[in-house]
């Protein structure tokens, strides 16, 4: 009988190293059929664990390729492992794929192969034991498929190298916090390391989760002899360390590789010991696949990407354009955001697959945790279930309908849920009735078996010109519902509506709020005023120790670059005119000084006077080899930044040199070419419609049919996907093409340019601009 | 490592033909490193064969393995991070991410060096597919035989590897060859040397 949590569990040891002793070679599933009674003494031989394994670990329709099929592998793989007459837990590895945006595997292939495993086995083993992970997102696939598919127990154990992180750098704290989130039974560590090595991992994990923790080391780190991987740790010394983790608080113990019944039979005696009980401080935390984020103190979320009130952001997200919501959430982690909300949210749009696309194109860029901010059942779903990691869900509220509906998603992915204080009959007006909501709130959620460390409460802000006389209910309601033991959230900038100077009131009511205990204000963090005052606060609050974090921030401060929206840390000081800016590539000074400028000059007086000549020079100085691309790179972002300042002031039509496309062929996936080439062109005022890369040519043909542009450019940087670039400009030319089609990357000359049809090859993305330029003057 | 070794190889990658760049790329190169450092999962997976494997036995390997009692194939990473934290940074500071880039290429192309250090004495240089006329889909038969998914690289169908900062190679085994400009097959080819530099990298001798 196994008491998970409460009795010490032992595992058997390797499979593999016990077939290379009997001398079998090859698929090792297949000896499930072709060698079953060896495999059946093998299970046998382990007769003093507490769970065998079934011989599955690279059975799924991704890894294996063995001669039968999934289904018979699978069950006889179970009658095998019955033979030892213990416990069978389906033992489940990785497809050995990497998911995307790392390899090429979607989500659901992942999940689809595992839930074929489940829909086999789930009436037929005790409980699934997933193993040898080295990626956080391809685990939850599979814990989401085993919970969907099966109903049995469901251990999860990730491999982690020396510097305690997973191949795709998750640390055991975002391991523990996103498992225990997806509600498996036990979570731990095996492989990689010898059970000397995982000594830190295992107090990480103990101290980050209250589950059942689960630790099966390798013997020893393997030496390599005569080509042979060779294991030299003793039984005694391996049992001495198992030892030591069961006096820590692990539950379940168990050999990875080069383990052999021995190393098995020296740890069998902590079976059925009292597990040594430990106390978790629960933290309410939210993550990434490579960040955690605990909500203590104050966190920045930003608010930015969110359509209410934007008409760019709105567009972007009609046609699909995620680059524009990428840029806006670096801009904000740039700015010092702790976590970025998403509101995809306009009318007639399909919400769950954009929430989800949207989702997953700004995790690839940012690690920033994201809050999924919508009302939408089933976005939050779809945000929820593809998001890689503990996401914060925004919101609910005390209207019991509302909860119903949000509830089950935020248990089932682990997500923290914004809990609103309104319902059925909106906002009260006293801070107690808000207390009351949010006592509601966070008994509802435990009923939904979701803890109270996972509940944030929004004591809700009004603004300060309609209802002047309940901004400070906002602020006592939070000091009450502190008491309660949960973390808190406002929207700060809601108090100065309609009224003048918005950011002095917005600043003077944040640090209104942060006393009273506010964890999470939703703000604007491009707005330095306010992620100033969060900077202070921290400071002042004790929070910051030693002011590190203000002093780091603040060092190079003078009351002159106050105004300024951008740090300009570091930036040369002597740049003192536009000129200068762009010509030594100072990008946040460039952008103030222009502003200031335009209040003298005319726009296109700047353009032609001072950013274009300022240009030129540096191109002059590019070719002749006295200035070097990180400077070309460096003037041309600041020359981007003084023209998107004056491309506000100009008229919409006819500002800009025209329209040119971007993007790197199918199949290449090199883009930093292309990017340097997008910058210099918006440097010289042309507009670039960036298709990113690994674009294939039906995208292509569509945004040129779609938009007709001066010319189009394509990126390619190795011979085989140069093959790729023709097509693209065949499948250009038989659209009917009449744009000139640029062709560059490191494998490309004029003579393949020409080869492949192309019309022009640039070796830079200087050269680039002066073939444009050559053309406009020709038109 | 020592970050100042890596400098004049960055030069080179960031295209300073010989010249010396100005502190700012210094300063900006050292603190790519600093990050660097903390975020890469340098992982090395390679396999020794006694017999040269099948698609080796052909130009310009076969000139190259004359004389190699047997060969080591090879594959590392630097790991998904780096690859991430370099599209960030295109997105947040374009400068910054070329030097990152260079940085991460300079710092992988080191560790590989000080990997193989410890395989051996008498080995060749690590000698990649793709280069020297070399047909970049024998990528593919390096994944075949040493499986690096584990070590998380994929190989896509266009033989790119994903992480992006990855590299799979060619080593002869019981004969010295280091990188020189003389015993490389893309001598005359090649672009550093018209340039007056080499890919091994320093400055301008």
């Amino acid at each position: 009988m196994l008491r998970l949590g409460k009795k010490v569990i032992v595992l058997d040891g390797a499979m593999g190293t016990q077939l290379e002793d009997m001398g079998l070679e090859g698929c090792p599933e297949d000896f499930n059929i072709t060698a079953s009674e060896k495999i059946k003494a093998i299970h046998r031989s382990y007769s003093a664990a507490d769970i065998i394994l079934t011989n599955t670990f690279g059975l799924n329709k991704i890894k294996y390729r063995g001669a039968f099929s999934i289904e018979e592998v699978a069950l006889r793989a179970i009658e095998n492992a019955r033979a030892a007459k213990k416990s069978v837990f389906f033992n489940i590895g990785p497809t050995g794929a990497m998911l995307k945006p790392l390899g090429t595997l979607l989500f659901d292939g992942a999940y689809s192969a595992f839930a074929e495993l489940a829909e086999i086995t789930k009436d037929l083993v005790d409980g699934y034991f997933v193993e040898t992970f080295s990626d956080l997102y391809e685990a939850k696939a599979c814990v989401l498929a085993l919970k969907e598919h099966a109903d049995k127990p469901i251990y999860v154990t990730m491999t982690f190298d020396s510097s305690c992180r997973t191949l795709t750098g998750s640390t055991p704290e975002i391991v523990a916090n996103t498992l225990e989130g997806l509600g498996v039974d036990a979570l731990g560590v095996n492989c990689s390391l010898g059970p000397k090595e995982m000594e830190s991992v295992v107090k990480r994990l103990l101290a980050a989760t209250d589950l059942p923790v689960i630790v099966e080391p390798n013997r020893g780190l393997p030496k390599l002899q005569n080509g042979k991987t060779v294991y030299e740790l003793g039984a005694e010394e391996f049992g001495y360390y198992i030892g030591k983790f069961v006096e820590m608080g692990v539950s379940v113990v168990g050999g990875c590789c080069g383990t052999t019944p021995e190393f098995i039979n020296a740890i069998s005696k902590y079976s059925q010991r009292e597990v040594v009980p430990r106390t978790v401080v629960k933290k309410t935390a939210v993550n990434s696949a490579t960040k955690l984020v605990e909500i203590d103190g104050v966190k920045i979320c930003g608010e930015r990407l969110n359509p209410t009130g934007k008409k760019k952001l709105k567009e972007a997200l009609i046609n699909g354009d995620y680059d524009y919501l990428v840029d806006e959430a670096v801009r904000q982690q740039e700015a010092g955001a702790d976590i970025l909300d998403v509101n995809v949210g306009i009318p007639k749009i399909d919400e769950p697959r954009v929430m989800a696309e949207v989702l997953q194109r700004v995790q690839e860029y940012s690690d920033l945790p994201l809050q999924i901010d919508s009302s939408d059942r089933d976005a939050i779903e779809a945000g929820a279930r593809c998001y890689n990691g503990i996401p914060i869900i925004n919101s609910v509220n005390g209207e019991e309908s509302v909860m119903e509906r949000v509830f089950p998603i935020a248990k089932k992915y682990g997500a923290v849920v914004l809990g609103l204080t309104m319902d059925d009959n909106g906002v009260p007006k006293t801070a107690e009735e808000r207390f009351d909501i949010a006592k509601r709130i966070i008994e509802r959620a435990q009923s939904y078996g979701i803890p109270r460390h996972k509940i944030m409460i929004d004591t809700l802000v009004l603004t300060a010109s309609a209802e002047q006389k309940l901004v400070t209910e906002t602020v006592k309601a939070l000091r009450l519902v502190k008491a309660l033991g949960v973390k808190t959230a406002l929207g700060v900038s809601n108090v100065s509506f309609g009224l003048p100077n918005r950011g002095l009131l917005n600043k003077t009511f944040l640090t209104m709020a942060m006393t009273c205990g506010l964890n999470m204000p939703i703000l604007n963090p491009l707005d330095g005023e306010m992620t100033g005052a969060v900077r202070a606060f921290a400071v002042l609050s004790g929070e910051d120790e030693n002011s590190e974090k203000y002093i780091d921030i603040y060092r190079d401060f003078t009351p002159a670059a106050a105004n300024s929206t951008l740090a300009a840390k570091g930036e040369d000081k002597s740049a003192a005119t536009l000129y200068d800016c762009v010509k030594k590539g100072v990008k946040g000074r460039a952008a103030e000084l222009c502003e200031a400028e335009l209040l003298r000059t005319e726009p296109m007086v700047l353009v032609n006077e001072v950013l274009i000549k300022a240009l030129d020079e540096v191109g002059k100085l590019y070719d002749s080899g006295k200035l070097f691309l990180p400077q070309l790179v460096s003037s041309a972002e600041a020359a981007k930044a003084a023209f998107e300042v004056i491309g506000k002031r100009l008229p919409k039509e006819g500002s800009g040199n025209g329209l040119i496309i971007l993007a790197t062929v199918k199949g290449d996936v090199h883009d930093i070419g292309k990017n340097i080439v997008k910058v210099v062109l918006e440097s010289h005022g042309f507009s670039v419609l960036d298709l990113g890369k690994d674009v294939p040519p039906e995208k292509v043909v569509e945004a040129y049919q779609k938009n007709k542009p001066l010319a189009v450019g394509l990126s390619a940087l190795m011979t085989t996907t140069v093959k790729s670039m023709e097509e693209t400009i065949k499948a250009l030319r038989a659209a009917g093409c009449t744009s000139n089609i640029f062709v560059g990357g490191a494998v490309l000359n004029s003579e393949i340019a020409r080869e492949i049809g192309a019309d022009y090859y640039t070796k830079d993305a200087l050269e680039f601009v002066k073939v444009l330029q050559t053309i406009k003057r020709q038109v | 490592m020592n970050s100042f070794d890596l400098q004049p190889l960055i030069h080179t990658y960031l295209g300073y033909k010989g010249v010396k760049p100005d502190e700012r790329v210094d300063r900006l190169i050292l603190s790519c490193l600093e990050e660097l450092e903390k975020i890469q999962g340098f992982r090395y997976h390679y396999k020794i064969f006694e017999d040269i494997p099948a698609f080796l036995q052909k130009e310009p390997y076969l000139s190259f393995l004359t004389g190699c009692s047997a060969v080591i194939l090879c594959v590392c990473t630097l790991g998904a991070e780096v690859d991430r934290k370099i599209k960030y940074l295109q997105r947040a500071d374009m400068q910054k991410s070329l030097i990152f880039d260079a940085c991460a290429s300079a710092y992988l192309e080191r560790r590989a060096d000080n990997f193989e250090a410890g395989l051996g004495k008498n080995l060749t240089y690590r000698f990649c597919p793709g280069y020297g006329g070399s047909d970049i889909s024998d990528i593919g038969y390096i994944f075949d035989l040493l499986k690096p998914e584990k070590i998380g690289i994929t190989l896509l169908e266009s033989n790119l590897m994903l992480p992006m900062k990855s590299m799979a190679g060619v080593i002869g085994v019981g004969k010295t060859a280091k990188k020189t400009c003389g015993n490389c097959f893309n001598f005359s080819a090649c672009e550093y040397r018209k340039e007056g530099t080499t890919c091994y990298g320093s400055e301008k001798k």
